[in-house]
């Protein structure tokens, strides 16, 4: 990729972060002021509409990274590595806020800031991972050794995306079950539904917008150093 | 029926899905701005 089209590529993932950013504004709105209170768990039940959809853009990243990771390993195309790698850092953006509103949730309606039951565990243990596969990165210098290295590292986070779904099913878990990707119809009334939804659509914006630009820079940052090695020799 | 009075964890994690989503926007923003000007981001 030129230059001028990582350039074009990060002012498009800008604008579509503005956006996002400004539907995420709307669904502030939305969730605080014109979604109705639930009646048992009260006001902190509202941190649902920001928590579930961080948490599906998180595995959703992390998904991607797997995925365009078995490709690398494939096909060797400099391209999917650099994706994958934008993928995991927004990933891990996405899993700070699911890390940090579960436990705000939890303290007032389990009584506990944090449980070692199989939901929390898995998903403490796939951030973990994929700040493993960070520090990897930053710690490798040829990038092709990097590139392979990483990819294993992705490859074993999308193996535990779907078990991470299945845990509330495979294990006796404090954690709630799905409202929405389960079989049947959602669990939720309608006007809630609909706040989650917006949310859950913007949340996948900002991950899309956040993921253009972090591409655009993993590829500025590729053609910066070419010039640097081809100034030096 | 009245319900419980929890409203500071849900306001505590609004304020903090804000500021780790801005956090993280405006680090993009200002890594790309360094890279697109010639200096390497961190």
């Amino acid at each position: 990729m030129t230059r001028d089209r990582a350039q074009a590529l990060a002012r498009r993932g800008s604008l579509l972060t503005a956006a996002a950013l400004l539907g995420l504004a709307g669904v502030y709105v939305r969730a605080l002021v014109f979604t109705p209170i639930e009646r048992f768990q009260g006001p902190a039940q509202k941190i649902f509409y920001v928590h579930a959809p961080a948490a599906w853009s998180a595995l959703l990243a992390f998904a991607v990274t797997g995925l365009l990771s078995v490709l690398y390993l494939w096909l060797r195309d400099r391209r999917l590595d650099l994706v994958a790698a934008a993928s995991a850092e927004v990933g891990l953006a996405f899993s700070v806020v699911m890390l940090t509103t579960g436990p705000i949730w939890a303290k007032p309606i389990w009584g506990t800031w944090w449980t070692w039951d199989a939901r929390l565990t898995s998903t403490l243990f796939i951030f973990l991972l994929f700040v493993g596969y960070q520090v990897l990165r930053g710690a490798m210098v040829d990038p092709d050794v990097r590139a392979r290295y990483s990819a294993v590292i992705g490859i074993l986070g999308l193996v535990l995306v779907p078990f991470i779904h299945l845990t509330v099913y495979l294990f006796r878990t404090l954690h709630p079950d799905p409202v929405v990707m389960k079989p049947g119809s959602p669990s939720l009334p309608g006007e809630m539904l609909v706040t989650l939804l917006v949310s859950l659509g913007v949340f996948t914006l900002l991950y899309l917008g956040f993921l253009a630009q972090r591409y655009a820079l993993g590829v500025l940052r590729d053609l910066q150093d070419e010039e640097a090695s081809r100034a030096l020799s | 029926m009245p319900y419980p009075e929890n409203g500071g964890y849900m306001i505590a994690a609004y304020i903090i899905v804000a500021v780790v989503v801005l956090g993280y926007a405006i680090s993009l923003f200002v890594r790309l701005r360094r890279v697109e000007g010639g200096r390497r981001a961190g």
